[in-house]
């Protein structure tokens, strides 16, 4: 397990909006069961003295520090304040900043992520599903029922595409040590290479799948940088060049970052890459 | 979103940047108004958003005799599909020398890039893989409002200091505008000083609204449509319609599409939460593509409530094929009601589109 652990207390920021409310109430269900700390407050400035899913409201993490431990923050405020979330998180001291909101403006994204690194707060997307430790903590919006726990560590730039691959691995009797959802959005905080870092350090971890797609060249930099036994399987085959598909992050750049020539990058790094995600199971069997 | 290049111009100029002197017209008649305060001779700039303008034939030479005939033909024109509806009358530089300045988004280190080469007028694109130590790069944090005198020493070398302005200004739009590329090429030198030849201007589409930018128009009517409901959508030439959620999970359904030989006429995530009637707006805009033959849903998601999505794709009432492939919350009601209604329902995507690209042969 990488980033967070069971006891780490977590802090909801736009909890009382629908999302945070929702997923307070399913972070917390999730922690029950496990017998993790959860989420200890939530914060909407202006809301304080609030309760949000049976979990206290501040009006700003200062104030929610002042009364509960937490490490972790989860941001689910709307994409014009969230940069600013996560430089609150790092300035009240937490270690890490899991950012949900998806359509920050990229400059405010690049601020924050500069400003929570001078503060040593590691930062989880923007635009991501967050993660998801089966058996310890789940920060962010991952459904907790296709996990099971285990020693595969999964890092993605997708939401869904993640839970597709989760589950094959899961029907496989493959367990996941951490699965990590670290945004489709052109520029992000932690990178394919950040987690993988964490992940040689975890006992628990054997082998990672690393999801990625076209644009950019961060699942190469992650490849060549670890040694633990990687698959992979890049989205975006079919892409056209100049096609804007959804994320930003896909946006093909000058033959740089489509998805074939990345495949072929990554083949001969000798990474086995996946032409489909069913595959995934099989790979990973053979590399373990 | 991109800016034409009067538009970026007229930022530019905003900023402090020197910019040809030039007027914007619509009909080849106005350019008589404008005649006396052009010199003898101008340029005739299409303002059409495709790149290689000027091999296209979209920049033409002109002067006072043959103006209005040489505006007339480029209002006739069209340029890689594209009519011309605005031109840019700008008077001719005599250049003496030529840079080419860019500041962008970088996304592996965070943080923007700037670019500078006193081997402008070129296709950088090549100049960077056939002689990458030609051009200078800085990299600035955006937490810094101006780029620090040692950065623009390294950054100009030789060229000439007001070269350095022009690149601390457009650092500065860089900045205001939300932009993901501000670019000058060529930033030429004349007798007369220095001036941004042309001008590219992309701003961030996540902060159109704080830049006062009502409504993205590098968009076709069906993509703002499917915007207005906050889908993302892409348009492609195939004959299945693809709508998924995620644009990783939509992509490799494109994907296996491929895969199994079929062709995806379209791509569109419908987000987080997809309810009935998002589902329904989706299904009806996929079902308006005249090439479009059969569709495939694939949701999968831990907050997608499969009734909700069951009753969209039902209210949709289209006349093509729906192949479904769902998973989620009340997954069973959402199938029971497909099932009714005579749709084909597949457990893995995989088999969804195996049977959409079998449909369609």
């Amino acid at each position: 397990m990488i980033y967070a652990d069971k006891s780490a207390g977590i802090i909801v920021t736009g909890a009382t909006g629908r999302q945070g409310a929702f997923h307070i109430a399913l972070m917390n269900e999730y922690a029950k069961t496990i017998g993790g700390t959860g989420v200890v407050a939530g914060v909407t400035p202006g809301k304080g003295g609030q309760e949000v899913s049976g979990v206290p409201v501040y009006n700003s993490i200062r104030e929610a520090l002042a009364d509960c431990d937490a490490e972790v923050s989860v941001i689910f405020v709307p994409a014009g304040a969230a940069g600013d979330s996560i430089m609150e998180s790092a300035s009240a001291g937490l270690s890490l900043a899991v950012t949900i909101t998806e359509h920050i403006p990229v400059h405010d994204t690049m601020k924050a992520i500069a400003y929570a690194k001078l503060h040593d707060c590691a930062v989880i997307g923007p635009n991501c599903p967050g993660l998801l430790s089966p058996g310890e903590i789940k920060l962010g919006i991952m459904p907790s029922h296709l996990f099971s726990r285990g020693n595969i560590g999964v890092i993605s730039r997708s939401g869904t595409l993640t839970y597709e691959i989760v589950d094959e691995l899961t029907k496989a009797g493959l367990g996941q040590s951490t699965v990590v959802g670290i945004g489709g959005d052109p520029v992000i905080g932690q990178t394919f290479a950040d987690a993988l870092h964490r992940f040689e350090e975890d006992d628990q971890t054997k082998a990672v799948v690393i999801i990625g797609e076209v644009g950019g060249a961060l699942e190469e930099e992650g490849a060549r940088s670890t040694d633990l036994p990687i698959a992979a399987y890049i989205a975006g085959i079919s892409a056209p060049p100049e096609k804007r598909m959804g994320h930003a992050g896909a946006i093909i750049e000058g033959g740089e970052g489509d998805a074939r020539s990345k495949i072929d990058r990554l083949r001969n790094m000798e990474v086995p890459v996946a032409c489909r995600p069913s595959e995934i199971p099989e790979i990973i069997k053979k590399i373990l | 979103m991109k800016f034409l290049e009067h538009e970026a111009k007229s930022v530019f100029a905003d900023h402090g940047i020197p910019v040809p002197r030039g007027f914007l017209i619509h009909t080849a008649d106005e350019l008589v108004g404008y005649m006396e305060q052009l010199p003898p001779e101008f340029v005739l700039k299409a303002q059409v958003d495709v790149g290689g303008r000027g091999k296209a034939g979209g920049i033409l030479m002109a002067n006072r005799q043959n103006g209005i005939a040489t505006a007339k033909a480029l209002f006739g024109k069209s340029i890689k599909g594209l009519a011309v509806e605005k031109i840019l009358a700008e008077e001719r530089l005599e250049i003496q020398h030529e840079y080419y300045a860019s500041i962008a988004v970088d996304r592996s280190t965070k943080e923007a890039l700037i670019l500078f080469t006193v081997e402008g007028g070129v296709d950088i694109e090549t100049l960077a893989k056939e002689r990458p130590s030609a051009i200078r790069r800085a990299s600035i944090p955006l937490l810094m409002t101006e780029i620090p005198p040692f950065m623009l020493r390294d950054l100009l070398g030789g060229a000439p200091r007001e070269a350095g302005k022009v690149l601390q200004n457009l650092y500065t739009v860089f900045c205001r505008k939300d932009a993901i590329l501000a670019e000058i090429n060529p930033l030429v030198t004349t007798s007369s000083g220095i001036f941004a030849a042309d001008a590219k201007l992309i701003v961030d589409d996540n902060a159109l609204r704080r830049q006062g930018i009502s409504h993205n128009r590098n968009l076709t009517d069906r993509e703002r449509e499917a915007e207005s409901h906050g889908f993302s959508y892409v348009e492609l030439d195939g004959n299945i319609g693809v709508i998924g959620n995620g644009a990783g999970l939509t992509m490799a359904t494109l994907d296996l599409i491929d895969f199994f030989k079929g062709k995806a006429a379209n791509f569109l995530d419908v987000g987080g939460g997809a309810d009935q009637e998002r589902v329904m707006h989706a299904v009806c805009l996929v079902a308006g593509v005249p090439t479009v033959k059969v569709i495939i849903v694939n949701l999968l998601g831990g907050i997608t409530r499969c009734d909700e999505v069951a009753r969209g794709i039902i209210s949709a009432g289209i006349s093509q094929e729906v192949i479904v492939r769902l998973a989620g919350t009340n997954e069973e009601e959402g199938r029971s009601l497909l099932r009714e209604k005579g749709y084909r329902m597949l457990d893995s995507m995989e088999e969804a589109v195996r049977a959409a690209v079998e449909a369609v042969r």
